[in-house]
């Protein structure tokens, strides 16, 4: 198990050793942020018409820093890793070259993800603190400590919507282009819980919506920071490892079928 | 107690019978057994022009191709073997279905006595590859921080990795360029550091696909005395596929070709050299026009405008003589080359009086 782990280690650290060269073209990617959150700030500014509303039980302050904080996990966990390189990977035949080594691919390629946000992400959460603060202020209530729970919910968030976009991936082995699904599931999670709360939407979609993996993935760790509770973090937590567990038995499963069908042509 | 000291009498026995029949040469361990390998892939089929696109929408039609067809063979430990055949003869199906890639359709492979499908990642341990118009190496690390993460991904505790990197870093003359990234390497040194990132586990069986693609001479050379080394020094089987000739005549000692994915012709590199590789083509350009004679073992491919093509079987003419003959004096340019591989695999293809594979 020690050393199962050590050789995943050792390519997450060769990922970030390789994405420690790449931090400006990272910080490129500031300039999308800043727009998307400078437009969700006014128009957020424009939807409160009295500083002391709620909306779907937040506050303005609140809200903004909700969505700045989705933004954040969206802009520092995208990647073209688990998605176009996996597809190209089994569509082009390179995975032959992957395939042979001690190690399992889905996990190789998990590992190189993490290796990639773990410099993204910090990154992201040092300019939406930056901007948040300077542009709205500080969130009212919000008690540093709690991202002792609330981080760990962001990492498991990441990983949960890792896996279940490689699986999509992973389904390159039947079809030609798995871009469109990819797609879908982007938007699905761009509505449900990124752009807006959850609890914006009527009581029967959010029952439907916290069915889905989805929920944990923006919703959940974004809601623990801006209002942190005890008993929602347990929900969230659990409901991340649930996930998980699905989500990597889904992989290894559509893993082992689709390999079986792996058509390598030439060489 | 005596029953037990009997047994323990007749293994002793058997060992030493063993190590004395593997020290006379009596046993051989084969490393590779292929039995009836075979593999089909369905290539999707489109007629042309738009109709043909609808069609095949609704009505997809797909094609079989046998890639490998119940191909038998087997390798011996420490051989250096050439496995040959033109593009889409099934070569690199055959690696991949040896090294656990791809899945048989029909029949079985064991390498080592392993089941490259049942056991793909036990036998990672065992086998290297080397693809080399595939890079393994992370292009943004130097050669030693892939080696060192190579050294991890097999389980070799890091003061082992350490002495490794430095034998292979003394024999593959990598010292000077072993702090510069992948990506800033020539092709020679970066398919030296492909070769020593495959070896560093120590496998017992090396797949050398195209090694010295693309390589100049020199460098060619180079690799082709260090595989040599590496066989010599660490018995390590090789398992080669290129269409260089310069590969296979100085590195191989069996050639086995392929093509449309079965096995036409498995012998000694000899036996090969003696009836396939004794053909040489002259190119010349001569300057005045010379009546070429008629000799034996002297055959004209091309005669035109004083551009001569000939192709000398030096079985039965020494190319010196040939040259005498054609009075290469008059000659302004010349050039004299193996019959390409691709004219052989064709003319072994052709012929009749197929090799049967054991």
């Amino acid at each position: 198990m020690s050393r199962m782990l050590k050789k995943y280690t050792v390519i997450y650290k060769s990922v970030l050793i390789e994405n420690l060269q790449y931090m400006f073209n990272i910080a490129m990617g500031f300039i999308s942020y800043f727009i998307m959150c400078f437009v969700f700030i006014k128009l957020w500014n424009y939807i409160y018409a009295d500083p002391g509303d709620l909306i779907a039980g937040y506050t303005k302050e609140q809200m903004i820093w909700y969505v700045m904080i989705t933004e954040m996990v969206w802009f520092g966990a995208r990647s073209s890793t688990i998605t176009r390189q996996v597809s190209s990977d089994i569509r082009g035949g390179n995975i032959a070259y992957l395939m042979n080594k001690p190690y399992h691919y889905t996990l190789y390629i998990l590992a190189k993800y993490t290796g990639e946000w773990s410099i993204q992400l910090p990154m992201y959460a040092l300019l939406a603190t930056v901007m948040g603060v300077t542009m709205i202020g500080s969130l009212p209530g919000f008690r540093p400590v709690t991202l002792l729970a609330s981080v760990p919910c962001v990492i498991l968030g990441v990983t949960v919507n890792a896996v279940f976009k490689l699986c999509i991936s992973l389904l390159s082995f039947w079809i030609e282009d798995s871009a469109p699904f990819q797609w879908i599931y982007d938007k699905l999670i761009l509505v449900m819980g990124t752009l807006f709360p959850i609890e914006i939407f009527p009581g029967a979609l959010q029952f439907l919506f916290k069915l889905t993996p989805i929920y944990t993935v923006c919703y959940g760790p974004a809601k623990l920071i801006v209002d942190f509770s005890a008993e929602k973090c347990a929900e969230i937590l659990l409901t991340q490892l649930l996930y998980l567990c699905a989500g990597l038995l889904l992989m290894f499963f559509i893993y082992g079928k689709g390999v079986r069908k792996l058509y390598v042509n030439g060489g | 107690m005596v029953y037990t000291q009997k047994c323990v009498y007749g293994i002793a026995v058997l060992f030493y019978i063993s190590i004395q029949l593997k020290e006379e040469g009596g046993i051989t361990l084969k490393v590779i057994e292929a039995d009836n390998l075979s593999k089909t892939f369905r290539i999707k089929q489109k007629e042309k022009g738009m109709a043909g696109s609808i069609k095949s929408v609704f009505r997809p039609q797909t094609k079989e191709i046998h890639a490998v067809d119940q191909v038998s063979f087997s390798v011996e430990e420490g051989e250096m073997l050439a496995f040959i055949g033109p593009n889409g003869a099934g070569k690199s199906t055959t690696i991949k279905m040896l090294t656990g890639i791809l899945y048989p359709d029909g029949g079985r492979a064991q390498i080592l006595g392993i089941d490259p499908v049942k056991k793909r990642k036990q036998l990672c341990y065992q086998i290297g590859t080397v693809f080399g118009q595939k890079e393994q190496l992370w292009a943004h690390l130097t050669p030693y921080d892939n080696f060192r993460f190579f050294g991890a991904i097999y389980d070799i505790p890091d003061s082992e990795t350490e002495r490794r990197i430095q034998e292979f870093s003394d024999i593959f003359e990598l010292g000077a360029f072993i702090n510069t990234p992948v990506r800033s390497l020539s092709l020679g040194q970066r398919i030296r550091c492909e070769i020593v990132a495959s070896l560093l586990h120590k496998p017992r069986v090396l797949f050398l696909d195209e090694p010295t693609i693309g390589l100049d001479p020199v460098v060619k050379d180079h690799i082709r005395s260090l595989i040599k080394q590496m066989n010599r020094e660490l018995h390590t089987t090789i398992f080669l596929t290129s269409h260089d000739v310069g590969d296979i005549e100085k590195l191989c000692k069996r050639i086995m070709i392929v093509n449309a994915g079965q096995i036409v012709l498995d012998e000694s590199m000899e036996h090969l050299k003696y009836h396939y590789l004794n053909k040489k083509i002259i190119e010349m350009k001569l300057s005045n026009h010379t009546p070429l004679p008629d000799l034996p073992g002297l055959t004209v491919l091309k005669e035109k405008n004083g551009q001569v093509r000939l192709e000398v079987d030096t079985a039965v003419m020494k190319i010196n003589d040939a040259l005498r003959f054609i009075d290469a004096e008059q000659a302004e340019d010349i050039t004299i080359s193996n019959v390409p591989l691709e004219n052989i695999i064709m003319e072994i293809y052709r012929s009749e009086n197929r090799v049967q594979v054991p």
